[in-house]
């Protein structure tokens, strides 16, 4: 399957913002074109480009649950920037490239299962949507998904929390001092994904050092043990020393080696607002390191190795709380889970949720099915409060591609048992990813929609 | 009168137009002596016309691309200055190159200071081994060429008979090691490029022919001759360019049509898409090397009428290689030609002969020639089918920056198969039908790459960057650069600055008053944000004299005008 070229997606979105002065808008890939460009790199036979294709509403209705539909929460723009990691994916599994790098604008990690909105600058998960697509059109089961990004990748864990085949290792500054304020070692996924979340929350002001340290005592480890078919990066680059956001000191090189140690078959471009001063350099240095090329040359102007010494205790900090996850990695199948996560036929736990972006207050309780032979169906009751007019509440019922038969009827009648009960629920979804179907139901039309992938030979 | 010349490697084409019609044409053989080959041409042409009412002459050559591939140019030292970015390693070049430190980022500030002791050096190191000739190119110099221009001065100083190259004032466009293998090849052809425009001059005092001279370049616009000799890269690959045009000229306007000029050893192909030759979107490739020269979007398919077909076990198989003429011509060896006389689809040759040619080939086989030919000759068309798919294909998945280009990317497909050169006749209407298009051969098809010359326009453009913040902007085509006067200086006050650059620099190319509609091709502007404030703007401004021919020409009846 892997042969040599790497296949790029360049996407800045120039004609695309949140707003005009939020991180978010035109100007943000533009030196790293200028970059790219000067540099020659899409000239090396090494590389080739791709042009962006567009992710249908089906694919994204097969991860998310956005209300009140796909289409009123998503833009050209993310429908582009999924379809570029999607079409990359196929390139992959087609044999034409090796890897890849969608260096697309907009992001997607924090967006949810659920989406009522904008947050943390995301409104559907490029990575998710990529995961689902792989296994539905080529067959694959485990995938790994490592995210470098300096905030806690928490839409990509949501989505994943009770997937046995997916592994998702996040490190990023500590939720304690910057956006999302989770990601913490005790998150662990579900009952029926235990220890295939995993988070490594890092002391604000950690540099290189430290950041391979954990990649090669934990990241690198346990993903080689996990043995996936695909390995994605959610490459946010915000860990950059000069980045505005983040707090810590990663350097292009450190991403670069990064890159190489990892060894992802596709990057996912994620945040990262030094548009000028890491960008262009973390950007062009993840692109050699898939391409297989001399990364050492590319150092950013306020580079100065010497200048970032790691404080020791919090290296030492660091140091046992990869000490603590490579045990809980180790150990993961001797716990006994009912100690963790309680008996009976049902997990459920209540979240709350705030979209930053658009100021959306949501309340989740999320249930899965504890079922001993398939990873179990699971429903959501969500209430999305905007501040004004009564709060919309929506039901959604989403069952995995492996799922069982049993789960997967349960799991229907839960869907017709929420579409009946009068007031509660104007929209109830329903996802089965075991048939690709995906049902939305409008109380207040009465009217059911259907979606169905593509059929074989499509 | 207009009178279009396109010296080829192996013929010189003429022709000579008045009002829109083909008043003479001329093929003659390429020698040595381009003088004399030029006065014969032109003789031919002028047959019983005054050489007085010749108002404009263009001409397109391969005498650069040829000297490229040749090899036949003068040695060039280089000084880089390629500072942090792609490993070094990378810019070896066939000479001796130099890698200094220096380095300027994307908005044009200084990264990394020069060292004039490494200059020095170099220049010393470059002078003891004898260059004589130096291209000085610096990453992001289209952004600020300060580092070039301290090297230069610096080296005037200690070395003022070196002739040096400055990347900024040859490519102004991103992407460094094109502008490197650009600037190297601007320096190693000039002087060889001045002989060719020195004998054109000459041929034409010696007939009295006192018009405008024009050169064609490989983007299907015209340079006049004595601005040429600052760019002589530019004249590269303007045969296909001519035919090109010819084409555009021959058949209706608007059409979408696919060129196919088929030669002896390749076929060259090129798209027209609503009546206007498709660019390539990125600069031609050189003798391997990838420049920053703008040209059509060009492909050469390795089959021709004179290529080898053989029998390989019981597969026939067209090779790319040429051994001489057709069988039925004299030649070695089977051939499409051959191939096509037995199926009569061409009048050239002995047809007992071709049928020879075939029949060795099927003989073994057990087929009979007639069946041989037509394996043959849908094996060229196939192969030439898929290329022309190929090219639709790769033009479809040109990327796109902006979510309004990805909406509107649509497929194109052609309506015309248009045939040109010698062996086009046979193959065009296969082509078509294989495509599903009308096959057309357009009159004086042979001399079509003539005729395109004829009929070329001028074209000049100016690319206009400006960063407000830092109060600085640069013309891209002249390596200009220099500070904002204007505050504040915004969208419209850049598209007036280029719109004046593009007039001067028209005038200064002696094209004043002929530049007709300006084009904007493109109209960025990027607000630059900092701490949540709009602090400048990034303002990127293209525009273009109008771009087309002259003139159609018609078989009979009057020209008509665009």
């Amino acid at each position: 399957m892997r042969n040599k070229r790497t296949g790029l997606i360049f996407f800045p979105a120039f004609d695309w913002a949140i707003s005009p002065t939020h991180p978010e808008r035109e100007e943000r890939l533009l030196y790293t074109r200028d970059q790219i460009f000067e540099e020659g790199v899409l000239d090396l036979p090494s590389i080739i480009e791709y042009a962006p294709r567009l992710v249908t509403t089906h694919d994204i209705a097969r991860v998310h649950f956005c209300v009140p539909r796909v289409q009123s929460q998503v833009t050209e723009a993310h429908l582009i920037a999924a379809g570029s990691a999607t079409l990359l994916g196929d390139s992959i599994f087609n044999g034409e490239i090796k890897n890849g790098f969608a260096l697309v604008r907009p992001p997607g990690h924090h967006a949810m299962r659920v989406v009522h909105g904008n947050r943390g600058f995301c409104n559907i998960n490029n990575e998710a949507i990529l995961v689902e697509y792989l296994r539905r059109r080529h067959g694959i089961r485990r995938v790994a998904i490592v995210d470098s990004d300096v905030h806690h990748g928490d839409g990509t864990q949501d989505i994943f929390y009770h997937d046995p085949d997916v592994l998702f290792i996040s490190f990023h500054q500590d939720g304690r001092t910057i956006y999302p304020g989770t990601g913490f070692t005790t998150e662990l996924g579900g009952p029926g994904a235990y220890a295939r979340t995993l988070n490594i929350p890092l002391p604000p002001g950690l540099g290189d050092e430290t950041f391979h340290y954990v990649v090669d005592n934990l990241v690198l480890p346990v993903v080689k043990d996990f043995q996936p078919e695909f390995i994605i990066n959610s490459a946010g680059q915000d860990n950059h020393f000069t980045d505005p956001l983040g707090s810590m000191r990663f350097t292009a090189r450190g991403y670069a080696e990064f890159t190489r140690k990892l060894n992802p078959h596709l990057a996912v471009l994620e945040g990262g607002y030094a548009i000028e001063t890491a960008l262009p350099y973390v950007n062009l240095a993840i692109l050699l390191a898939l391409a297989g090329q001399d990364y050492s040359y590319v150092r950013e102007p306020e580079n100065w190795p010497s200048q970032f010494q790691d404080s020791p205790e919090r290296v030492a900090r660091v140091q046992r709380m990869v000490e603590q996850l490579l045990s809980v990695w180790e150990t993961r199948d001797q716990v006994d889970l009912e100690k963790i996560f309680g008996a009976g036929t049902f997990y459920q736990r209540r979240k709350q949720i705030y979209y930053d972006t658009d100021y959306i207050e949501e309340e989740q309780q999320e249930k899965v099915r504890l079922c001993p032979s398939c990873p179990g169906y699971i429903t959501i009751d969500s209430r999305a409060d905007r501040g004004y007019g009564r709060p919309l509440r929506v039901f959604c019922v989403s069952v995995p591609f492996s799922a069982c038969a049993a789960c997967q009827g349960e799991a229907y009648e839960a869907y017709e048992q929420a579409k009946e009960k009068m007031s509660h629920f104007a929209y109830v979804y329903m996802q089965d990813k075991s048939t690709d179907t995906c049902l939305a139901f409008e109380r207040e039309k009465g009217q059911e929609w259907v979606s169905e992938g593509p059929k074989a030979g499509e | 009168m207009y009178i279009g010349v396109d010296v080829g490697g192996t013929c010189t084409d003429a022709v000579l137009l008045e009002q829109g019609l083909v008043r003479a044409s001329a093929k003659v053989p390429t020698r040595d002596d381009l003088l004399a080959t030029l006065l014969e041409a032109l003789d031919m042409i002028l047959r019983g016309v005054s050489a007085e009412t010749v108002e404009r002459v263009v001409f397109s050559t391969t005498m650069i691309t040829n000297l490229i591939a040749g090899k036949k140019y003068d040695p060039v030292g280089m000084i880089l200055m390629p500072g942090p970015g792609l490993s070094h390693q990378r810019y070896r070049y066939p000479t001796d190159v130099y890698i200094i430190n220096g380095a300027i980022d994307y908005r044009g500030r200084e990264v990394i200071p020069l060292n004039l002791r490494q200059v020095d050096d170099a220049a010393h190191a470059l002078a003891g081994k004898g260059y004589h000739k130096i291209a000085v190119v610096g990453k992001f110099s289209s952004r600020n060429n300060r580092h070039e221009k301290e090297v230069e001065a610096r080296m005037r100083w200690n070395y003022p008979n070196m002739h040096q190259e400055l990347g900024h004032r040859v490519a102004g466009q991103l992407n460094f090691p094109r502008r490197v293998v650009t600037t190297y090849l601007t320096c190693a052809t000039r002087e060889k490029y001045e002989f060719f425009v020195r004998s054109v001059q000459q041929a034409l005092q010696q007939r009295g022919i006192g018009g405008n001279v024009f050169i064609l370049k490989a983007d299907g616009g015209t340079l006049p001759l004595e601005s040429s000799l600052e760019v002589p890269v530019e004249t590269i690959f303007s045969g296909p360019a001519a035919s090109t045009l010819g084409v555009q000229a021959l058949t209706p306007p608007g059409e979408t049509s696919v060129v196919v000029d088929i030669g002896g050893t390749t076929t060259d192909l090129a798209l027209i898409l609503s009546g206007q030759p498709l660019l390539a979107s990125r600069g031609a490739t050189v003798d391997d090397m990838p420049t920053h020269v703008r040209a059509l979007a060009v492909k050469s398919v390795p089959v021709g009428g004179d290529s080898v077909v053989e029998r390989v076990g019981k597969e026939i198989i067209v090779y790319s290689e040429r051994l001489g003429l057709p069988y039925c011509l004299g030649g070695p060896l089977p051939t499409p030609t051959d191939a096509l006389r037995v199926l009569g689809l061409t009048r050239l040759g002995d047809v007992e002969k071709a049928r020879e040619a075939m029949d060795t080939i099927g003989a073994p086989l057990g087929l009979p020639a007639g069946e041989v030919a037509g394996r043959v000759t849908s094996l060229v068309v196939e192969t030439i089918a898929r290329e022309i798919e190929g090219m639709f294909f790769r033009w479809e998945q040109e990327p796109a920056y902006r979510v309004w280009e990805v909406l509107q990317k649509k497929k194109v497909r052609p309506q015309t198969v248009v045939g040109v050169g010698g062996g086009a006749a046979g193959f065009v209407s296969q082509i078509a039908a294989r495509l599903g298009c009308d096959p057309v051969i357009p009159p004086y098809a042979p001399v079509a790459n003539a005729i395109g010359a004829a009929v070329a326009r001028p074209t000049l453009q100016v690319t206009l960057h400006a960063d407000t913040e830092q109060g600085v902007y640069s013309i891209q085509e002249e390596g200009y650069q220099a500070r904002l006067e204007e505050h504040p200086f915004g969208e419209d006050k850049a598209l007036e600055l280029a719109k004046n650059w593009l007039a001067k620099r028209a005038a200064r190319y002696g094209l004043d008053g002929d530049l007709g509609r300006v084009e904007v091709t493109r109209r960025d502007v990027f607000n630059m944000v900092r701490d949540w404030v709009t602090v400048g703007r990034l303002i990127d401004i293209t525009v273009q004299t109008e771009r087309g021919i002259l003139h159609y020409v018609n078989r009979g009846g009057t020209g008509f005008e665009e």
